[in-house]
C-alpha cells in the first residue's frame, strides 16, 4: 500500500522518540548496576569443580593423547574405561534434581532475575504507552504485513494505516533489544543490562557450573573415549626434524636484560 | 640511592605497566619489582585507583622472596583494612608466617581458610608447600597426590609433584607427571625437554628410543633448545653404542647422532662469529663431541 507518505510532525522527534532511547538506555544502565549489587555469592560444590576437571582431563587424553607415548595412552584410556575398575564405569554420582520450587538459593535468584529485568519492562511500556500513545512514532524501513498491525500499532485504529508506522511502544521494544551492542561498549561484555541473553538463558534451562546429570556426562564421554585410536605424532620426528639445518635466530642476542 | 624513575628515566606509567607485564607472564624477579613497587607504592600510590591493591599484593609477595619483612608487613595492613575478611588476604598472611618460618601458625590459618570454603585450592596448596619447606617430602607426595585427585587439571600441582619424584628418585612417575603436563601443552617444549631427561636416566634401550624422540620433539617445537640438541646427541650415540642393537638401528643413530653433531657445531661458530676465540672454542666443542661419544664396540 503505497500511499502518500506522511509526514510527521518534528516535535515527535525531539520530545517522543529521543526520550524513549534515552530512557531504555539508563533503565538498562540502571538494571546493570542493580543487579550487581543485589547478586549473591555462588556457592561451588567441590564434587562438581572435582566432576568437571575429570571430565576436561578426559577430553585432553583423546585430543592430545597422540602426543604421550602408547603405552602411557592406553594406561590412563584403561583407568577411564576399565570395564569393571574404570572411572566412568564405576564413579556414579547421586543426582538429585533441583527443583526450582523448593530449591531456596535458586527461588531467589529467580525472584532477583524477575524483578530486575521484567519488572522495569512491564512498568516503562506500560506508562510509554499511557504517555506516548494515539500517535504515530516512526516508520520501520521494511514493508510489514497487515498482521503486525495490531500489534505495532496499539491505540491508533486506524485500518487504513499501513503496517510500517508503528507507535511507541513498539519503538521502545525496539530500542530494548537495538541498544545490547551499546551496552556492551559501555558496560563490557557480559553485563546484566543484557536482556534477550537473559531471556535465551532462561530458555537453554539451568545449564550451571555441571550438566545437572553428571552420570550422563560420564557415559558420553566413556563412549567418546571408547573410539578413539592412538596415534602417535612423533613416529617420524626424528625425520621431519632432520630434513632441514635448525633456525638458530635470536639465540646470540648480544645485549644483556635490561629492567625497562 | 636514586630512584628507579630517575635511574632509568621512566614516569609512573612506564612503572606500573611494567609491573602488570611481570604479573601476567609470572615472572619471579622479586628484586626489581621490590625496587619498582616500593617507589610506586610511596610516591604514586594515589595515582594508581584500584590498581594499588593487586600491586601490594605483587610486591608483598616480591617483599617476602628479599626477606624485606618491614615492606611485606606495611603492604600486608593496607590489605588487611581494605578487603578485611578476605580469603585471598588470610592467604597472605599465611605466606608471611612461613617466611617467618611459623609453620604451625601458618598451618593453623590456612586450616581456617579451609574450613570455610573447602574448595579453596591457594590454602591446599601453602599446605603443601610448608611441609615441603620443612623437608618432609613423602608426606608432601602424599598430600600432593590427594590434592591432584580432586584437581586433576591443576598444572602447577602436576609439576611441583614431577619435581618431588626426581627429587626422590622416582622416575617412573615423574614421567607420568610429566605425560599430564604434555598433553595439556602439547607445544611447550621446556615440557618435552624435561620428559626426555627423564626417561634418559631412567635408562634401557626403550626408555632411550622415547627419550632420543622427545629431544628430537623439543628441537621441533623450538629449534633453539641447546638443551635437546645436547639431548638428542647423547641419547642417539648412547644406543648406537649399545651392543643389543640391531644394525639399521645403529645406523639410524649414528646419522642421527652425526647430525646433532653437526648442529652443535654450527651454533657454536655463528655464536663466536667475529670474535677472536672463535678458533679455540670451536676446536674445544669438537673434541668435546669426541670425548662424549660413546665408545662403539
Amino acid at each position: 500500500m503505497a500511499g502518500p507518505e506522511l509526514l510527521l510532525d518534528s516535535s515527535i522527534r525531539l520530545w517522543v522518540v529521543l526520550p524513549i532511547v534515552f530512557i531504555t538506555f539508563f533503565v538498562g544502565v540502571l538494571r546493570h548496576y542493580v543487579t550487581q549489587l543485589l547478586q549473591s555469592d555462588k556457592k561451588v560444590d567441590l564434587e562438581q569443580v572435582s566432576d568437571s576437571q575429570v571430565l576436561i582431563r578426559s577430553r585432553v587424553l583423546r585430543e592430545n593423547g597422540k602426543y604421550i607415548p602408547k603405552q602411557s595412552f592406553a594406561m590412563r584410556k584403561h583407568y577411564f574405561n576399565d570395564a569393571e575398575t574404570g572411572f566412568f564405569k564405576k564413579v556414579k554420582r547421586k543426582v538429585v534434581p533441583k527443583n526450582p520450587m523448593t530449591d531456596t538459593s535458586m527461588l531467589t535468584d529467580m525472584m532477583k532475575g524477575n524483578l530486575t529485568n521484567v519488572l522495569p519492562m512491564i512498568v516503562i511500556g506500560g506508562w510509554i504507552n499511557w504517555a506516548f500513545s494515539g500517535f504515530v512514532t516512526t516508520k520501520v524501513p521494511f514493508p510489514l504485513t497487515l498482521r503486525f498491525k495490531p500489534m505495532l500499532q496499539r491505540g491508533i485504529e486506524l485500518l487504513s494505516l499501513d503496517a510500517s508506522w508503528v507507535s511507541s511502544a513498539s519503538w521502545y521494544f525496539l530500542n530494548v533489544f537495538g541498544l545490547r551492542s551499546m551496552y556492551s561498549l559501555i558496560l563490557g561484555q557480559d553485563n546484566a543490562a543484557d536482556q534477550s541473553r537473559i531471556m535465551q538463558d532462561q530458555m537453554t534451562g539451568a545449564a550451571m557450573a555441571m550438566p545437572p546429570d553428571p552420570n550422563k556426562a560420564f557415559k558420553s564421554e566413556w563412549e567418546a573415549l571408547e573410539i578413539v585410536e592412538h596415534k602417535w605424532a612423533l613416529e617420524n620426528v626424528e625425520d621431519e626434524l632432520m630434513s632441514q639445518d635448525l633456525n638458530f635466530r635470536g639465540l646470540f642476542s648480544q645485549d644483556p636484560k635490561k629492567m625497562f | 640511592m636514586a630512584s628507579v624513575s630517575e635511574l632509568y628515566d621512566v614516569t609512573w606509567e612506564d612503572m606500573r605497566d611494567k609491573l602488570r607485564k611481570w604479573r601476567e607472564e609470572n615472572y619471579r624477579n622479586s628484586e626489581q619489582i621490590v625496587d619498582v613497587g616500593e617507589e610506586l607504592i610511596n610516591e604514586h600510590a594515589s595515582k594508581l585507583g584500584d590498581d594499588v591493591w593487586i600491586i601490594y599484593e605483587q610486591v608483598m609477595i616480591a617483599a617476602l622472596d628479599c626477606s624485606r619483612d618491614d615492606l611485606a608487613w606495611s603492604c600486608l595492613q593496607e590489605l588487611k583494612r581494605q578487603f578485611p575478611d578476605s580469603h585471598r588476604v588470610k592467604r597472605l598472611a599465611g605466606m608471611r608466617l612461613e617466611a617467618l618460618e611459623r609453620y604451625d601458625d601458618a598451618n593453623k590459618l590456612y586450616d581456617s581458610i579451609l574450613q570455610d570454603d573447602p574448595t579453596n585450592t591457594a590454602a591446599r596448596k601453602r599446605k603443601i608447600s610448608i611441609l615441603r619447606a620443612q623437608g618432609k617430602s613423602s608426606e608432601a607426595i602424599r598430600e600432593l597426590n590427594e590434592y591432584l585427585e580432586q584437581f586433576v587439571g591443576d598444572q602447577e600441582a602436576w609439576h611441583e609433584l614431577s619435581e618431588l619424584y626426581i627429587n626422590e628418585h622416582d622416575y617412573a612417575k615423574a614421567a607420568f607427571c610429566l605425560e599430564e603436563l604434555m598433553m595439556t601443552n602439547p607445544h611447550n617444549h621446556l615440557y618435552c625437554e624435561q620428559y626426555a631427561e627423564v626417561k634418559y636416566t631412567q635408562g634401557g634401550l626403550e626408555n632411550m628410543e622415547l627419550s632420543r624422540k622427545y629431544f628430537a620433539q623439543a628441537l621441533k617445537l623450538n629449534n633453539r633448545n641447546m638443551r635437546a640438541l645436547f639431548g638428542l646427541y647423547m641419547s642417539a650415540s648412547h644406543i648406537a653404542g649399545s651392543p643389543k642393537v640391531s644394525a639399521k638401528v645403529k645406523k639410524d643413530n649414528v646419522k642421527y647422532a652425526a647430525w646433532a653433531a653437526s648442529q652443535i657445531n654450527r651454533a657454536y661458530q655463528l655464536a663466536g662469529r667475529g670474535k677472536k676465540e672463535n678458533k679455540c672454542s670451536v676446536k674445544a666443542v669438537e673434541e668435546m663431541l669426541e670425548s662424549m661419544q660413546i665408545t662403539m664396540s
